[in-house]
Order: structure tokens, then sequence, then C-alpha cells
């Protein structure tokens, strides 16, 4: 399944390239993408919307205490 | 009152103005008072670069030493251990400022896209009996009656059932002459009612609706990244691990090989830091293709991705569909002849058994007679044309492959026309035109001075029809008499010949081609699903003069890329030798990592703007870029 969020408060393009990396190193998370001018992340996985989101989360508030993902 | 002033100071430009007061105060307190100047630098680094230590620290616990806010703390806090305590604020408060910048030319160029793009109303106005409501778009059900006022946003896709009006749709198609509407007619949502008060039936939901419909495409088509974006973050990748082994070693070496002191060495080395930041590059080139992207919306034309522009901006080689794309596709009968039976019959039996098809040609058939006749069975031969069982009797209409096919004598006169045979007996003839778009000459030949060197079409249509549609827009090399299959193999021949090739189509009974070709030009707008699945660029005007302008955006757009590429690196190397070497001081190093970064970004927001037309602009303007 693919999910999109919105994302907000990340710096700069190179912050963005870097949590999509943490992102995708979670398990099951097949892709995932963010797009820093539009701020969305698109993930690919075969887990829950409420997994995704708490996994996507969890990585964003340990990557800074400003990046927030909404659904 | 408290809280206000509290939060201003928290703000960046807050944090910018108090730290920037201190460091004044700070450089120009004399030398002697050497510890007052120290508390006043250390009180103006806690203002701007607090929370970039923090930013550090976090940094160091996640183990990511090559993290922005780490490199630039140890710039700073180098800075001050060399001695250099002004210096070391700069760094922080000049990072500071650049962030700022920076961050407000993406919130404007982010804004400046979003402008563009809203095209979709969230409220529409619901009519009951006289009594109007406002309500949210998102909860309107189809057939609901709306009314739209001069002046606003046509809210969902509609039939006009009362009122006339002019409408601009200029935001769905880029076309800025006026179209009128009255009863009977459909609207697509996002387009705006100009003079009449019109009342309307929605025909769809907001979310299938045309105005987002183009925004899902145009949000979501930054997914394909182009070979430049790919690039540039691999690139990135490297970057800074790179600069910052460059500044170790500097730090390292110099003092060793005793080419400069310690406390020099450092300060270099700490320059090298402040240039590692790969942001500018990083955001250089999504945000032009981004601009590419909304930039091209506003004209009508919706690129589905940042790799599409590099394929469209390198194209020489496009082919062509005829009918409706060349043509207007708005084919009339012209003639008809018939053997044996009447006018009336023949008419009626023909059209009755096109009643179903929507090819251009089986449409201007089926619309000759008001009334049809039930069809009993159905069978439709895809660029032959259809056999149907009416009345019990069987009707072919068709070319003359599908008369061979069921092996009915013929003998045809040259322009299209549409044959009938009943019951397996040739009956007569139906000659239909199909006028070439006023624009398709001047289009191909823009193509031609832009450099294509191959042009060719590819018509389903008899020789004679289409050698003379070519001769009439300038394409020279025709294929004809094709059915979809073999245009499908035919664009592949050319694919395999020239290299890359870009098809442009009308969306219709050519999904396959627009699918191989190396970019797919839908003409014609959102309504084909299968054009807008298989296409790379939809063009939402019936107009082939946009064909051209594509080629323009795109080649624009890649140039601005490029030179996004090339100028923050060529910036950066530079800055980085002349601090090697001594001759760059820091504030040149600041300038090189955010100052770059925003001139980029400005440089980026170029794409929005209109491209330079050979038709529209004078020379004498065109001639100074």
């Amino acid at each position: 399944m693919k999910y999109r969020y919105k994302i907000i408060g990340l710096d700069c393009p190179n912050c963005a390239a870097k949590l999509e990396g943490n992102i995708n190193q979670k398990d099951g998370i097949s892709s995932a993408k963010i797009n820093f001018l539009t701020e969305r992340l698109t993930v690919e996985s075969e887990l829950s919307e409420s997994e995704v989101y708490s996994i996507a989360s969890s990585c964003a508030t340990a990557f800074s205490r400003d990046v927030r993902i909404e659904k | 009152m408290m809280k206000r002033i509290l939060s201003f100071f928290k703000s960046d430009v807050g944090r910018i103005i108090l730290s920037g007061i201190l460091f004044v105060m700070g450089l120009s307190f004399p030398e002697s008072y050497k510890y007052v100047k120290l508390a006043l630098y250390l009180l103006s680094l806690a203002f701007c670069g607090l929370p970039v230590f923090i930013g550090a620290v976090r940094g160091i616990l996640r183990r990511d030493l090559l993290d922005e806010k780490f490199l630039m703390s140890v710039a700073s806090i180098g800075a001050f251990f060399v001695g250099e305590w002004s210096e070391g604020v700069a760094v922080m408060l000049f990072f500071l400022i650049g962030e700022t910048f920076e961050h407000s030319a993406v919130r404007r160029s982010r804004n400046s896209i979003r402008a563009l793009m809203s095209i979709r109303p969230d409220e529409a106005t619901l009519f009951n009996d006289g009594a109007e409501e406002t309500v949210y778009a998102d909860d309107v059900e189809v057939g609901s009656v709306i009314v739209i006022s001069p002046g606003e946003r046509v809210p969902l896709d509609c039939q006009v059932i009362s009122g006339a009006s002019e409408i601009d749709t200029s935001a769905m198609t880029g076309e800025s002459i006026p179209r009128s509407v009255t009863v009977g007619d459909t609207i697509d949502s996002g387009v705006v009612v100009l003079s009449g008060r019109l009342i309307a039936r929605t025909l769809r939901v907001a979310e299938d609706s045309a105005a987002s419909r183009i925004l899902e495409l145009v949000e979501n088509a930054n997914e394909n990244k182009s070979k430049e974006e790919t690039f540039i973050t691999k690139f990135s990748h490297y970057y800074t691990p790179i600069v910052v082994g460059l500044a170790v070693a500097i730090a390292v070496l110099l003092p060793l090989l005793r080419l400069a002191t310690l406390k020099s060495a450092i300060y270099r080395a700490m320059m090298f830091l402040v240039i590692s930041c790969p942001c500018a590059l990083v955001i250089s080139v999504p945000m032009a293709f981004f601009g590419g992207i909304g930039g091209a919306a506003s004209r009508g034309i919706l690129f589905k991705g940042g790799n599409v522009f590099s394929s469209v901006a390198r194209a020489d080689t496009f082919a062509f569909d005829k009918t409706g794309t060349l043509t207007t596709g708005k084919i009339t009968v012209s003639d008809v002849e018939c053997v044996g039976i009447s006018r009336d019959e023949l008419l009626l039996l023909a059209s009755s058994a096109e009643q179903g098809s929507n090819h251009p040609i089986a449409v201007a058939i089926a619309s000759l007679t008001d009334e049809h006749l039930p069809i009993e069975a159905l069978d439709e031969i895809a660029g032959e044309g259809i056999i149907a069982r009416i009345s019990g009797r069987s009707v072919a209409v068709g070319n003359e492959k599908l008369m061979k096919r069921i092996g009915v004598e013929f003998t045809v006169k040259d322009g299209t026309a549409a044959l009938v045979a009943v019951d397996g007996r040739a009956c007569g003839t139906v000659t239909l035109t199909d006028s070439v778009r006023a624009e398709a000459a001047s289009a191909i030949a823009e193509l031609k001075r832009l450099g294509a060197r191959r042009v060719t079409m590819l018509s389903g249509d008899r020789p004679g029809a289409a050698v003379s549609v070519g001769e009439k827009v300038g394409i020279r090399e025709v294929y004809h008499s094709l059915t979809p299959e073999e245009k499908y193999s035919k664009l592949n021949e050319i694919k395999r010949e020239s290299g890359k090739a870009v098809y442009v189509g009308d969306g219709i009974n050519d999904s396959p081609a627009l699918a191989i070709s190396d970019v797919g030009i839908a003409m014609g707008g959102i309504g084909q699903d299968s054009a807008k699945e298989a296409a790379d660029i939809v063009i939402m005007a019936d107009d082939l003069s946009m064909i051209p302008l594509s080629v323009r955006i795109a080649r624009r757009t890649v140039g601005i890329a490029k030179f996004n590429i090339a100028f923050a690196l060529l910036v950066k190397l530079l800055i980085m030798l002349l601090g090697a070497f001594n001759i760059a001081d820091m504030w040149l190093a600041v300038f090189a990592d955010v100052g770059v970064a925003v001139l980029a970004i400005l440089n980026s927001m170029r794409t929005l703007l209109r491209p330079t037309s050979s038709v529209r602009i004078p020379k004498f303007i065109s001639n100074r870029r």
C-alpha cells in the first residue's frame, strides 16, 4: 500500500534526504520518499496505516523535535 | 505583551537582531576590554547559535558526525579556539541569516506554486428552489444543483441548466480567450465564470472533478525524479564526507608539513566545514523541476515528472497521430452515396451500427440520425470498423480491410469514406471530412526550428486523406492505413532508428503508442482516463502550439537545473581553493554555503515565468535573452 503524509518542519533538502534514509531502513517499509518542496512523505509498505504512521512519526521526532508528520 | 516580546526573540528575525546588536557591541569595544568583548561575543553566540548547538548534540547522540549543525558548531567553536572570536560568532550569525533567507525563499516559491495551483474552491453554493446554501465542495453529491456567480471559480464539474456566461478557462487550459457557455454545456471545475450567473447540475464529486485530478497529477509528479535530481542526490552523499575529510587533512597536514601555523590551518579547515553542507546543491535541482511543473501547469501543460523534462528537452523525433490530433477530430459527413437501398435506410442502419463506439468516425456517423435501432450483436474490429446485427440484418461499416475480411467487393474514390455493407452486399459509402487544425502547420514548423530532425505522421486513415493532411501541415514522412497494433510497431521501429521518439496523440485508441514512446503527449484534456495513465505529458487545451511550448519549457527547466548545479559547485570549489591558500575568509565561506543556496532558489523561480515565445514577444525583447 502507498500512504501519503504531510511532513512539516524540515529545515533543508539535505535533512529531508537523511530522514528519508532513516525511514527507509525500518523493517516493513519497502520505500519512503520525501519531497521537500511539496512537504510530502510517501511510504510504500505492507504494514497497516497506523503502524506506518507510528514508524514515520517516531523517526521524525528522533530526527528533530521540530519535524511533524500529519495525515 | 511580555509573551509577544518573548516570542519575537524566539523567532529567527528576533534572534538575528538581538545577536547582531551584541555582536556589533563586542566588535566596537576596544581591545583592552578583552573579557567584556568575550562576554558579549559569547552572549551573541548563545542567541544565534543555541538551537544549532542543541542540534549538534542530538547529532552526536545519533552518531551522525556529518550533521550540518554539528559541523557548523565545530567551525564556530574552532574559530573561538584559534582566537578568532568575532568570526566564530559571525559563522553562526550569518548561518542563521542565510537560513532565514533560504526558508523565506522556499516559502515564497511554495506559495507562488500554490497560487498557480489554487484552482480548486473549497466551497460550493447549493441551490434549492431559490434558497442558496454554502457548503463544502467535498460534501456535494452528484446531481446536486449549484449556483455560480460572476467572478467565482466553478467548484465541481457540472452541466449548465440555466443561464449563460463567458468563462475563463485559462487556469485549466492556458487558453486566454474566454469561451461562452449556455444551457446544456458542460464545464470543468477550476474555470472562472465571468459575466453571467449560472445554475448547473453537478456531474462529478469534488474528488473526481477536473481541478482535483490536475492537482493530484501535479503534486505527485515529483515522485518521478529526473536524471539531474538523482545525480545530485548521489553526489551530495559523497560531497560532505569528502569536504569534511579535506578539512581534517588541512588541519593536520598543513602544520605537520610546516606550510601553515596550527592556528591558520584550523581556521582554513573551519572554512571547509562551513562549505561542506550540500544544501545549495540538493535544493537547486528539484526546485527547478518543481517550478517547471508549476509553470507548465499554469499554461495547461501537465508534466508527469522531472524525468519527462530531460527527455523532451533532448527529443528530436516526433510522431503525430492524425485524426483528432493534427485534425480537429470533429468529422462531418460531406457526401452519402447509396446503391440499391434508400438513403434514409442506409443512414439509419449505419448510424445505428455505430451508436456505441467512441471512434471519431463512428461518432460522426452515429450523429447522422436522431434515432437508432437497437443492436442485437456487435463485433468491433480495431482499425477496420464494426459489424452489427440490426433487425436480423448484418450491417458492416468500416474501411476496405473490413470489406475484404467479409468478402465484399467495393470500388472506392479517394478521401476518407466509410463503406457500408448490408448482409454481405455493398450498399453505399459515407464520405467524411475532417479539417486540419489551424495551428498545426505553424506548430510543426516551430518544432523543426527547435531542432526536430524527424517528424512523422502515423495514421489509420486511407492513403489519400493521410497524405493530404501531411502536405497541409508540413509532414512528409506519412504512414497510413495502420491498425492500432501497426501504429505501435511502427513507432517502435522509429524509436529503434532514431533513438528517442515523442508520440503525440489524442488518447483515443492510442494508449499503447503513448505508453511505449519515450515521451507520450496526450492532447485534449484530462478526460480520457487511458491517456491520463499512459501519457507523460497531458495537454489540457486542444492546441498544437503547446507542443513546441512544452519543448521550450522543458529545455529551459533543464537548463536552469544544470546551471544551478554548475554554479553551486563552481562557487564552492573556488572558495574552497581560495580558503586552502588562505585567500578567502569565513565570510566568503558562509556565502558559499547559504548565499549560493538562496541564489539557486531564486534562479529556479524563473521556471515559473512564461518562456520566451517567438510568437507573442516582440523581437527586440526576445533578442536580449
